[in-house]
């Protein structure tokens, strides 16, 4: 039974990986939904079980945990997407092999820059939570840096704040029910936001490449010389 | 329960807003009914003497008042009233020449109205907010219901300025929930004594939190409420939001949203155990010089004069940065409020300008005083006051913070403070001297400009008062 968490959290893992190196965004959506439903799970498989069985709220979270980040969010990319009529990040700025050497770095990175500063000794299972969580969150950002399309990095952000709620469900924070709701509600509003905004940029510049986004800077008279937004020069 | 009020009473007007009363003048009038209530009940809570029970849920603080959210809760307040009132003349004014001018659509008048109430809403449950958590929660919510607003004018720069905001804004407060976590963790006591997110438990646990999980935590909340706050490095989407906002929307942008961030890092500063303050404190001093330099590098060579003062704005957050690292909290409030008040004032202006030139660049902007003095006259006072000239509260503020800090520092910021002088007046003077432009500005354009003077006017004199008074009570005053 002890060995489920660790189990949970290489899984989790694992699904970092494969999503760094897929270019095809449905497939990285159905493993930000898996690692949704895993999040959602895994208050309960960190619960001690042998002392006494979950209380209902614990029960309560991870079903809206569940149905949220496993489902409701999922769906709103997937709509995203369909409107914004792109299946695949055809050219990233790094490639997908490079792209899934560099998560293993920054996974081999996490674990031993964790086992240096806890002094090398042997952790439970719940304190393996604390690299899983920072690699996932160095990942997430690095899917923002290195992709080019809006949605690309609307995932990469989701998976940056997966890895900051596997940080608390794994040493097990009690924050309370209420800001735990508060913050999911927050994530579902600003994945529903950037997703019109993803369709409307679809719309205005017939791409939704966020690195040709690049018209606003501080140069001099860039009025006057900035060609127009949507016909910059790749 | 006021309290609670003070956050569903926008929420409910945003509501009817939306539902309801979305056509013609019904949403502006709505507005401005919103704003007074809020204003009115804010006055209520925050009489001198009174006291409002906290409003707590199952063992969490949720809401509360202590001084400061007094202070910055009334701010705002007062702030969104005026913008509500300047928008009662803006916002047709602008709909109609922007139609002329073939703009393409602005943003309905039901929408506007409820994102800027439910962005009233959250600004109050940020001031409110006595459990770290909520507070996070809070601060992601103004995000939220700010982020559509600037798409007001629906366009390429303005879609660009938006996702700019939403995801660097967002990463950065992912940042701030991290950190928030760390510092729920660094409690070393037994557990059942755990203070949890709750404020004032943790002001009283403050001897028992862990040092190192304690700078780790300090680290991720500064780089993530400082990205909200505009604190260079991590400024980046500040001068595109606020410049391709529209002016009201940039008025609140800078005036108040700012300042709720800035609460969010204060909140942190008063929990840090006695022997950490000192490193809160040099972080502080260290982001905020580093903002200086920034928005002086940048000011000195702007062509755009929405842009120039969105640089000011990080200019005086990284100030009021120094001051609160200095350990004077009462005169980073001082500071803060000084500034929301002129900044106000200045977008609303530039907001004017804007209307009657439809450029943001500085060269093609020329003859303000003879094409539209009363804006004209506005535009050179705000400036002055922003950059401190007296009686601008400003000025008393800078000048004790050059006083009161170490040689090194008071010489670096003073002469940072010249540079951004010279810059601000160099384009200032460039906007309002000079002949006529050759093609005059339509007179229904100067004639909207004209007219939107009051609110920015109102502002001038209460900055003068503030700064006037200040100046004749520095003498016997202890807060400093």
């Amino acid at each position: 039974m002890s060995s489920w968490p660790a189990i949970i959290l290489v899984v989790f893992l694992l699904s970092s990986i494969v999503l760094v190196s897929s270019s095809r965004l449905v497939h990285c959506i159905q493993l930000v939904a898996l690692q949704g439903v895993l999040l959602g799970i895994m208050p309960l498989i960190f619960w001690d079980w042998q002392s006494s069985p979950p209380h209902g709220e614990l029960v309560f979270l991870a079903i809206v945990n569940i149905a949220i980040k496993g489902i409701a969010l999922p769906m709103l990319l997937i709509l995203a997407m369909r409107r914004a009529q792109v299946r695949r990040e055809l050219e990233p700025l790094v490639g997908y092999a490079l792209s899934q050497l560099i998560a293993m770095l920054i996974i081999a990175g996490c674990f031993a820059g964790y086992r240096h500063l806890i002094g090398g000794t042997t952790a439970n299972s719940a304190m393996l939570a604390i690299p899983v969580a920072a690699s996932t969150m160095l990942i997430g950002l690095f899917v923002i840096i290195a992709r080019r399309k809006a949605i690309t990095q609307v995932i990469g952000f989701l998976v940056f704040e997966n890895g900051i709620a596997v940080f608390a469900s794994g040493l097990m924070v009690h924050h309370g029910a209420i800001v735990e709701l508060g913050i999911l509600l927050d994530v579902f509003a600003l994945v529903f936001i950037m997703g019109i905004a993803v369709f409307k940029i679809s719309r205005e510049f017939q791409h939704i490449d966020a690195d040709r986004l690049n018209t606003l800077r501080d140069r001099r008279d860039h009025e006057n010389t900035a060609p127009p937004a949507g016909f910059t020069a790749e | 329960m006021e309290l609670v009020l003070i956050i569903l009473l926008p929420l409910l007007f945003a509501v009817l807003a939306l539902s309801l009363c979305r056509h013609g003048q019904w949403p502006l009038r709505l507005l401005q009914l919103g704003a007074v209530c809020h204003l009115l009940l804010v006055c209520y809570v925050t009489l001198p003497g009174r006291a409002s029970n906290a409003v707590s849920f199952h063992g969490i603080d949720l809401f509360g008042l202590d001084q400061v959210s007094r202070l910055f809760l009334t701010l705002t307040s007062l702030l969104f009233a005026c913008v509500a009132a300047h928008c009662g003349r803006w916002y047709p004014a602008d709909r109609l020449l922007g139609s002329k001018r073939g703009h393409g659509h602005s943003m309905r008048p039901g929408l506007f109205v409820a994102c800027m109430l439910a962005f009233l809403s959250m600004m109050s449950m940020v001031l409110l907010a006595c459990n770290l958590g909520v507070l996070w929660v809070a601060v992601e919510a103004t995000t939220l219901a700010s982020a559509p607003l600037i798409i007001f004018h629906q366009g390429p720069r303005s879609l660009e300025a938006m996702w700019k905001y939403l995801l660097i804004c967002s990463v950065g407060i992912g940042l701030a929930l991290f950190g928030t976590l760390l510092l729920a963790t660094a409690f070393t006591g037994p557990q059942e004594l755990s203070p949890g997110l709750n404020l004032s438990a943790l002001m009283a646990a403050r001897n028992a939190l862990d040092s190192s999980w304690f700078k780790a935590a300090f680290i991720f909340i500064l780089a993530g409420y400082g990205t909200k706050m505009g604190l260079a490095p991590f400024h980046t989407w500040l001068p595109d939001a606020h410049s391709e906002a529209p002016a009201t929307v940039s008025a609140l942008l800078s005036a108040s949203l700012l300042n709720c961030s800035f609460l969010g890092i204060l909140r942190f500063v008063q929990i840090a155990p006695p022997e950490l303050t000192g490193f809160c404190r040099t972080l502080l001093i260290a982001l905020g010089l580093c903002s200086l330099v920034v928005a002086a590098f940048f000011i000195i060579r702007q062509r755009d004069y929405k842009r120039m003062l969105a640089f000011s704005s990080v200019e005086h957050m990284g100030l009021a940065a120094i001051i609160l690292g200095l350990g004077m909290n009462n005169l980073a409030y001082v500071h803060l409020c000084g500034h929301s008040l002129t900044k106000m004032m200045l977008f609303l202006t530039a907001g004017s300008i804007l209307l009657t030139y439809d450029t943001r660049t500085v060269h093609a902007v020329k003859g303000m005083f003879g094409a539209i003095p009363r804006t004209a006259t506005l535009w050179v006072i705000g400036v002055l006051l922003i950059c401190g000239t007296p009686p601008s509260p400003l000025f008393i503020t800078e000048l004790l913070l050059v006083t009161q800090a170490p040689l090194w520092l008071g010489a670096t910021v003073l002469t940072l403070l010249f540079v951004v002088f010279c810059g601000m007046a160099s384009i200032c003077l460039d906007m309002v001297m000079g002949p006529r432009p050759e093609t005059p500005p339509d007179s229904e354009a100067v004639k909207a400009a004209e007219s939107l003077c009051g609110i920015p006017a109102l502002a001038v004199v209460t900055v003068l008062f503030m700064g006037a008074a200040l100046i004749f009570f520095i003498e016997n005053s202890q807060w400093v």
